[in-house]
């Protein structure tokens, strides 16, 4: 089995008002920006499953998208990621698997697709304001990652 | 008895303008038929001169808009539509049709993202022909309204493409103001054929004068909307075609 992390950003999107984000504004200068993140366990070769990632799931214009693992935005306070709980019914990764159909010349096993927020602010701001009004406990599950690459929460 | 030109809507799982478009293509002259995607195959757009893809939100815009209904629709029928076009017909893509039709490759080089704004746009815009014969156009003025309704409405380009389009008479319709962040405000895109044509407004929410936001808007008096042009255009041009048809 083998494994494949897709991290895909827009490339005419640039960093946004996060005060949009949280349903109170904060009233300080803090900025976000979005990606989303796929990751795949498939039987096969790995140039196959990077070929589907091109072809089913980024854009070839307006997306870029990075296989290395690594944040694929530099100069960030912290990110959030957050995606479905295990076991809910999330129909965007059954749209995906089923435009696959095993044709591919490889085999996904599973797949996993996650939300990414990067923030960008002072040390003052912190994610709770952000994971309170971004995630829903009742559908997902999330972690946030500071600057230095440690899981805070 | 006379035969219509025949409109073929393909319908995905979340498609929502299909009714309205069917509606308005029966208007200008069209016998229609809406079609699930899981009905379609390559035989089924044999009986059709135009093949309509409505606007909606396919598959919920999963991944991005368009994309899934790409897939499905490559894996159902192929290249069919490239095909269906070389031999003759015509494909309209709205707002989601738009983005699909795109995706498949059929319109110039580009895609449609997120609006600058990040947000839901809903209103009436002014828009620009920019193209002087075009079957889907050729009954509009140089300008007009139609409504849009979209989050994902920008178009962008490889770059120097969105110049090149509006200078080669590919971008036929642009919008009077940035409403999206459009490269070249581009709203509506066609082919070098000029059988495929695609455009973010909605013109099937415009066929009637009293659609219009004022009330005292006339137009040309007929009590027709420029939506209904569009589709009375582009039925005219069929129509035609059908009636030099041998036999």
């Amino acid at each position: 089995m083998e494994k494949i992390s897709a991290e895909v950003i827009g490339k005419f999107e640039s960093e946004g008002d996060a005060n949009k984000l949280v349903y109170a504004p904060l009233n300080a200068p803090v900025k976000y920006r979005r990606t989303r993140i796929y990751i795949l366990e498939y039987e096969g070769q790995v140039q196959s499953a990077e070929d589907f990632v091109n072809r089913s799931l980024v854009d070839d214009y307006a997306d870029e998208v990075f296989f290395t693992g690594e944040p694929a935005v530099q100069d960030f306070s912290f990110y959030i990621d957050y995606e479905m709980k295990p076991g809910a019914l999330d129909l965007e990764k059954e749209a995906i698997l089923s435009s696959h159909k095993g044709t591919e010349g490889f085999n996904i096993l599973s797949l996993k697709l996650v939300q990414r927020i990067y923030i960008f602010s002072d040390p003052s701001i912190t994610s709770e304001r952000f994971v309170r009004d971004v995630c829903n406990p009742a559908i997902h599950v999330w972690s946030v990652t500071d600057s230095n690459g440690r899981k805070v929460a | 008895m006379e035969k219509r030109p025949h409109a073929l809507l393909l319908k995905f799982p979340g498609t929502n303008c299909d009714a309205e478009t069917s509606r308005a293509l029966e208007e200008a002259g069209f016998s229609s038929e809406i079609l699930p995607i899981a009905c379609v195959d390559e035989k089924s757009l044999e009986s059709a001169q135009l093949i309509v893809l409505s606007g909606g939100f396919s598959y919920g815009d999963y991944v991005m808009a368009g994309r899934l209904a790409q897939l499905e629709l490559e894996r159902r029928v192929g290249d069919a539509l490239m095909r269906f076009r070389d031999g003759g017909g015509y494909l309209l893509g709205i707002c989601n049709g738009f983005q699909i039709l795109t995706k498949l490759g059929l319109l110039p080089e580009g895609s449609l993202i997120n609006n600058v704004s990040g947000r839901f746009i809903c209103r009436w815009v002014k828009l620009e022909r920019r193209v002087d014969d075009n079957a889907f156009l050729r009954g509009l003025p140089e300008n007009f309204e139609l409504p849009i309704a979209h989050a994902e409405g920008r178009f962008v380009a490889p770059e120097g493409a969105a110049e090149k389009y509006i200078d080669e008479g590919l971008a036929a319709l642009v919008y009077g103001e940035d409403v999206n962040g459009s490269t070249s405000r581009i709203a509506g895109l066609t082919d070098r054929s000029g059988r495929v044509l695609g455009l973010m407004p909605h013109p099937e929410r415009f066929l009637w004068a009293s659609h219009h936001y004022d009330r005292d808007w006339v137009g040309d008096g007929d009590g027709k909307g420029f939506g209904y042009q569009m589709f009375k255009s582009i039925y005219t041009t069929i129509a035609g075609e059908m009636a030099h048809e041998p036999g």
